[in-house]
């Protein structure tokens, strides 16, 4: 019994010891060059292999990054949601969020791992370095944060010119808009329709920011960041536009249809002069380059609804 | 018919008319109450002139009239009749099975209601003409077969429907229908945020539409239940006794389940799983009225308006601008009440 035991003991002691030894093996084969640098949590990373050539990326805006810079060939697996541009969906997919599968990301023996701070939690992190993967952690709150994630990826896959035309190019085009175009309307964003409980974006969040720069009034910057909200107060509210992300099946009215049609919503104003869209829901949410495309887009309504 | 087998019930074990209206005079009351109140302040005068305007036939115009005719009252009519709806559907399983913790959320009904309507979500399916109703059909088989299994498997494991018994098959199968929600989901891509919504309850954008559903369900289904007030009374003292007494347990036994399972089903197609209402009422009604169906069902019925309409308003009015789902508040309340319940019948044994 005792002998057992100790023997299960030791045996147990050897696997410990070998795991670690074994990833080490793996990593050591390649003698690329390595460098450290420093990720948007502030975690001091060492990249073994330098420029990376293997990534797998979690979050679909860093995906976005990652291919506007033209290093999409190092993109060996991506999570669920990376479904931008077209030509990522050809990459493996892995799980992300909740549910990360950190059996998956080893399996595509990436030489890093990209992910955002707020989709994944301090254990995953660490779970997948504990399998000799280094992680970089972007972490994008404002559009500032776009710029230094891209700055940031551009250090991973040594591309620090495009990452720096990538930012010139969205400051650019933020730049042409017209500061006064909306003229003090305001505007309600929804992200739930009413049937699952009005969900709107305050502030803290890109379509706040966006509409910011236009000059436009978020109805709700009283809430912070994304909640449910009720009816009542969009009624009273009663926005001068109205924007929803909420997506169309091909079932029943469309969204913005099923807005106009609410009873109690005539009299605000975006139901009754018609200023009701529906724009992307990934392009206004996802800290990436298309923020540069949304803010396009809802200049051109804001023009519309004049 | 069966009631004339034995003696007639003597005078005033039900309700006297005079209780009748005392009662719904107190639902009246907190339902203008509730009206009154809510997420954007509406002056007294404003939401009276709405009403009034809206009783003449007169279009009304301005935010007061929209907020008041358009959102509040049908919302508070839905909670209403929902409320009444799962509290008398509680507090009919709880005689019928002498289990004072049964309900459609613990024997996992509702869970399975839910099931029901993600599947027709998922699969399509629909009945021409009639928006919704394949959700609330199919919501209202998958209550009545949940019960069914539920109950089919309760009597193999232990013929005397112990509470543990019930409880825990309930939570099992619970889990079982919020597993297979949660695999539909999985297959059912973009149309997940559809399906998450039953998983949860939201009676935030209740319709006049949805008022006549559930209204109609209640006048169909809450008189059926009301009718039997005599034969549970029987049940309740052991089935046994029932059938001394000369009741027909099978057909009284399938009438009550189709009933209350039609009533859940409606109730979670058009709330979503709103949990704990039919638990907790029933049981403080008992309080006050006692065990006499009589009385205990249609108490029930007012009392459960009455808190789903305070919870509700609750759930409007504490984080304002925003809302909470009503499920929160119903829930706080009822697992409190659950683990007082659960421990003074212990304490009993």
């Amino acid at each position: 019994m005792k002998l057992r035991q100790c023997l299960a003991l030791a045996l147990s002691a050897l696997l410990v010891a070998a795991l670690p030894g074994c990833s080490l093996a793996g990593m050591s084969a390649n003698t690329a060059a390595s460098t450290d640098i420093t990720d948007m949590a502030g975690r001091e990373v060492r990249l073994p292999v330098w420029p990376a050539e293997r990534i797998v990326v979690l979050s679909p805006a860093d995906c976005e990054i990652l291919y506007a810079l033209g290093a999409g060939e190092t993109v060996v697996g991506r999570g669920e949601y990376c479904d931008y541009p077209a030509e990522a969906q050809q990459a493996p997919v892995v799980q992300s969020g909740q549910d990360t599968n950190t059996e998956q990301i080893i399996a595509l023996e990436p030489q890093v791992v990209v992910l955002s701070d707020m989709a994944q939690t301090d254990e995953q992190i660490a779970a997948i370095e504990s399998a000799g993967i280094p992680v970089v952690v972007t972490d994008a709150q404002d559009i500032e944060g776009v710029y230094e994630a891209s700055g940031l990826l551009g250090t991973v896959v040594n591309r620090g010119e495009e990452a720096a035309a990538l930012e010139k190019e969205m400051r650019d085009r933020f730049a042409a808009l017209d500061g006064s175009a909306a003229a003090g309307k305001s505007v309600y964003f929804e992200i739930s329709p009413l049937e699952y409980g009005l969900w709107t974006a305050g502030t803290g969040t890109f379509m706040n920011e966006i509409a910011d720069m236009l000059g436009l009034r978020n109805a709700f910057g009283d809430v912070s960041s994304w909640a449910g909200i009720s009816q009542e107060q969009v009624i009273e509210r009663s926005p001068d536009m109205i924007v929803t992300v909420t997506m169309y099946f091909g079932e029943g009215p469309t969204p913005v249809d099923e807005i106009r049609g609410r009873s109690g919503w005539e009299g605000i104003a975006a139901v009754a002069d018609g200023a009701v869209y529906q724009v992307d829901n990934d392009a206004f949410t996802r800290p990436g380059p298309r923020l540069a495309e949304a803010a396009e887009v809802l200049a051109d309504l804001i023009a519309r609804s004049e | 018919m069966n009631g004339a087998k034995w003696k007639r019930p003597q005078r005033g074990e039900g309700f006297r008319p005079a209780e009748y209206l005392l009662l719904a005079l107190i639902t009246l009351a907190v339902a203008l109450f509730c009206v009154c109140v809510g997420s954007v302040t509406v002056p007294l005068g404003d939401t009276l002139n709405a009403i009034e305007g809206a009783l003449a036939g007169r279009d009304g115009a301005g935010t007061a009239a929209a907020i008041i005719i358009s959102v509040r009252i049908p919302r508070v009519l839905c909670v209403a009749l929902t409320g009444a709806a799962l509290s008398l559907s509680g507090g009919a399983m709880q005689g019928l099975l002498r289990n004072p913790l049964a309900d459609g959320s613990t024997l996992g009904v509702s869970s399975g209601a839910s099931l029901g309507a993600v599947l027709a979500i998922a699969f399509g399916v629909s009945i021409p003409g009639l928006t919704g109703g394949g959700t609330t059909v199919m919501a209202m088989v998958f209550a009545f077969l949940s019960l069914l299994l539920i109950l089919s498997l309760a009597h193999r494991l232990d013929y005397s429907l112990s509470t543990n018994t019930i409880i825990l098959i309930g939570v099992v199968f619970s889990m079982f229908a919020n597993s297979m929600i949660s695999l539909v989901a999985a297959f059912a891509g973009d149309r997940v945020k559809t399906i998450l919504f039953w998983t949860m309850g939201s009676l935030a954008g209740a319709s006049y539409g949805n008022v006549l559903t559930v209204a109609c369900a209640l006048a169909v289904c809450g008189s059926v239940l009301l009718l039997h007030a005599r034969e549970l009374n029987a049940f309740a003292i052991g089935e046994d006794n029932a059938r001394h007494v000369g009741i027909d347990l099978r057909r009284v036994k399938l009438v009550v389940l189709i009933s209350v399972s039609a009533l859940i089903g409606v109730c979670v197609s058009i709330g979503g799983t709103i949990s704990f209402v039919g638990l907790v009422i029933p049981h403080m009604t008992r309080m006050l009225t006692g065990p006499n169906h009589r009385r205990l069902l249609p108490a029930s019925m007012f009392g459960g308006a009455v808190f789903l309409m305070l919870a509700d308003l609750l759930s409007r009015v504490i984080v304002r601008p925003m809302e909470l789902p009503i499920g929160v508040v119903t829930s706080i309340v009822g697992s409190v009440v659950f683990v007082y319940i659960f421990y003074s019948t212990r304490r009993v044994r």
